[in-house]
């Protein structure tokens, strides 16, 4: 076995050193190509499932969202609930809303919203929506009269937003706003300023104090619609969700990915997608790489003959193939990694891909590397050893002399 | 004894069957040098081919060293070609990315005897047949009848029974093909290999102890020490 493997290296060693060099790099060029391929597909779409799903946990749902059992209900004694809530384990913040359904007017332009009533300081520790003000300052529990709009909403002289033709247009920071309520109140706000997240759910939202609030709802009072819930980062959903379900309250659980089906759905396509693409990738992997070395196999067919002839063994000569293969893999993935790490990361972090919901960065770990190689290693490893394998069957003769 | 019985190959084209060995016997006495003669087309190759165990023939049967090989199966002929036949080519057949000294200790380090240094051996071989200084020169970098001089080492690296030479001088000009003779013949002598070489060349005669010429795929003239 020894002598197998010795002459399988030297043959392999010889033909990389000594062999065509056109041949080695053109293999080498598109392992590489293959590779950059399969790292670039799904690192994109992780990337852009990553950033939906960022912003939908910190801009719009938190990691948990906790509601009345019946839609038309709001969650009672809320003033006694929240406090048990955050003396679980694994909560980090809670914020409670009250929403209500308004027309936004402002000049002949009118748009549908829901209103949402929060304590700002909360609502900060759980989502970063404060951190998106593209006018203006975000609210303070002590503001009254004031509101504040997400773009989409206020239109803000950007006519290159998706909602525009439908939001009020031209309404700034500063700006006078007639809200009326569904519960047949109307009131007149000062616009303190407009968030732009670039997620479109988020950015239909209009907020306002708790305290304004209550002034237009009494109802609202020790009540909330909805309760937003951010976690500790090692924290255990399942048993934080037990947790809140053993109080006993009239609720329901959610967490973020349960609550946004959108994007659920969009992530569910996403993988099916990569799945698709990953397969299509190492097919055409897989031939390319076959396609070379039968016609490498094909040109050394008569020195394939010869070495049979002298007595080298089959197992010796496939695997000088093997190693040949498993080089080129290692040197196409390498180079591969290196130029997606070094090139195509940081150019695309200058200019990044832009999305509805805001710019996606590639996304890639060790463990996508580490699969990468090791799907192109084996595809390599089997498409080049099926053309040696039937080289293998060839008569002797036929090898060298036919 | 190298021992060949009734030994026929077929080839078939298309519809029509070539007869190219047709009940060929005889035997070879070790140590022997003998030339297997005979015009183009005659079955001289094909011969040789078989007693290589590089093909199978249709019927017949071959005895090296006692045991018959014909219908070996390839995991066995191929560690008989490595280790009792040494085989060189009409057109040398040496590995081209191979340095001259590779190529001759390829086929041992394949056999990996026990306390044998084949790197020294080869270059020992390289030596006897006169290219001790181009041990590292690839195959390109040399003279046909220097190519075919690796090859004879290459052939005897791992110390085979018999040597079986294809027309080694076929494609060498005289001096070159006289050297190459020459060599075979003296490692006859030397080392006592047994070496059996087809040469459609009468001028080759001189070189063999014993002799076959073949016509039609059959023995038509024998003389020396044949059986």
């Amino acid at each position: 076995m020894t002598g197998t493997l010795k002459v399988a290296s030297l043959l392999a060693f010889t033909s990389i050193t000594r062999g065509n060099i056109g041949v080695i790099l053109l293999t080498i060029v598109i392992l590489t190509l293959v590779a950059m391929n399969l790292i670039f597909v799904p690192s994109l779409l992780d990337g852009l499932v990553w950033g939906a799903n960022d912003k939908l946990i910190n801009t719009y749902v938190g990691n948990l969202i906790v509601e009345p059992a019946t839609e038309k209900d709001l969650i009672r004694d809320v003033d006694n609930f929240v406090p048990r809530l955050e003396s679980i384990d694994g909560i980090a913040a809670i914020s409670a809303r009250n929403s209500i359904s308004a027309q936004v007017e402002y000049e002949e332009e009118r748009v549908s919203c829901s209103v949402h009533g929060i304590i700002p300081e909360r609502e900060k520790e759980v989502l970063n929506v404060h951190e998106w003000l593209i006018e203006g300052s975000y609210l303070d529990s002590k503001d009254r009269e004031v509101i504040l709009l997400g773009v989409q909403l206020a239109g803000a002289d950007r006519p290159d937003i998706e909602f525009y033709t439908r939001s009020l247009k031209t309404v700034h920071a500063g700006d006078k706003v007639s809200v009326r309520y569904i519960n047949g109140i109307e009131k007149q706000y000062t616009v303190k300023g407009i968030f732009y997240t670039e997620f479109i759910q988020t950015d239909l939202q209009a907020f306002v104090t708790e305290t304004e609030f209550r002034s237009v709802n009494a109802l609202a009072r020790n009540r909330a619609s909805s309760i937003h819930i951010k976690l500790a980062e090692d924290a255990d959903v399942n048993a934080v969700i037990e947790e809140i379900v053993r109080t006993g309250e009239d609720i329901k659980v959610l967490s973020w990915s349960e609550y946004a089906g959108i994007v659920r759905s969009m992530t569910d396509s996403f993988t099916v997608i990569n799945a698709i693409l990953n397969i299509v990738n190492l097919l055409v992997a897989g031939i390319t790489v076959f396609i070379v070395t039968y016609i490498e196999v094909t040109n050394r067919r008569r020195q394939i003959g010869i070495q049979r002839a002298i007595g080298i063994t089959p197992l010796s000569i496939t695997l000088s193939y093997l190693i040949r293969a498993i080089f080129y893999a290692v040197i196409g993935v390498a180079l591969a990694l290196l130029l997606f790490i070094n090139v195509v990361m940081p150019l695309e972090m200058r200019y990044p891909f832009h999305f509805p919901f805001g710019d996606v960065y590639l996304q890639v770990g060790p463990i996508d590397m580490v699969r990468t190689g090791s799907i192109v290693l084996l595809v390599t490893i089997f498409a080049s050893l099926l053309p040696v394998r039937g080289m293998m069957r060839m008569k002797i003769i036929n090898a060298i002399w036919s | 004894m190298y021992e060949i019985q009734e030994l026929t190959k077929v080839y078939a084209l298309g519809k029509v069957s070539v007869r190219a060995l047709d009940g060929v016997s005889f035997t070879v006495e070790d140590g022997d040098m003998l030339a297997i003669m005979g015009r183009s087309g005659s079955g001289k190759s094909t011969l040789l081919r078989q007693m290589g165990l590089l093909d199978n023939p249709t019927s017949g049967i071959i005895v090296l060293d006692s045991r018959d090989v014909t219908r070996m199966p390839e995991n066995k002929r191929v560690g008989l070609r490595l280790k009792s036949l040494g085989y060189i080519f009409q057109e040398y057949a040496l590995l081209g990315e191979m340095t001259a000294h590779q190529n001759v200790y390829l086929p041992g380090m394949m056999l990996g005897k026990p306390g044998v240094n084949y790197k020294k051996r080869a270059a020992e071989l390289l030596e006897m047949v006169g290219l001790g200084e181009r041990l590292h020169h690839l195959p390109k970098e040399l003279s046909g009848g220097e190519q075919q001089r690796v090859a004879i080492a290459r052939a005897l690296i791992n110390e085979p029974l018999v040597l079986l030479a294809d027309e080694p001088c076929a494609n060498l000009d005289t001096i070159s093909a006289g050297i190459v003779m020459e060599t075979l013949v003296r490692l006859n002598g030397e080392i006592g290999v047994t070496i059996i070489f087809v040469s459609h060349d009468p001028n080759d005669r001189k070189y063999a102890r014993s002799e076959i010429t073949l016509g039609d795929g059959k023995i038509i003239e024998e003389s020396g020490h044949l059986q």
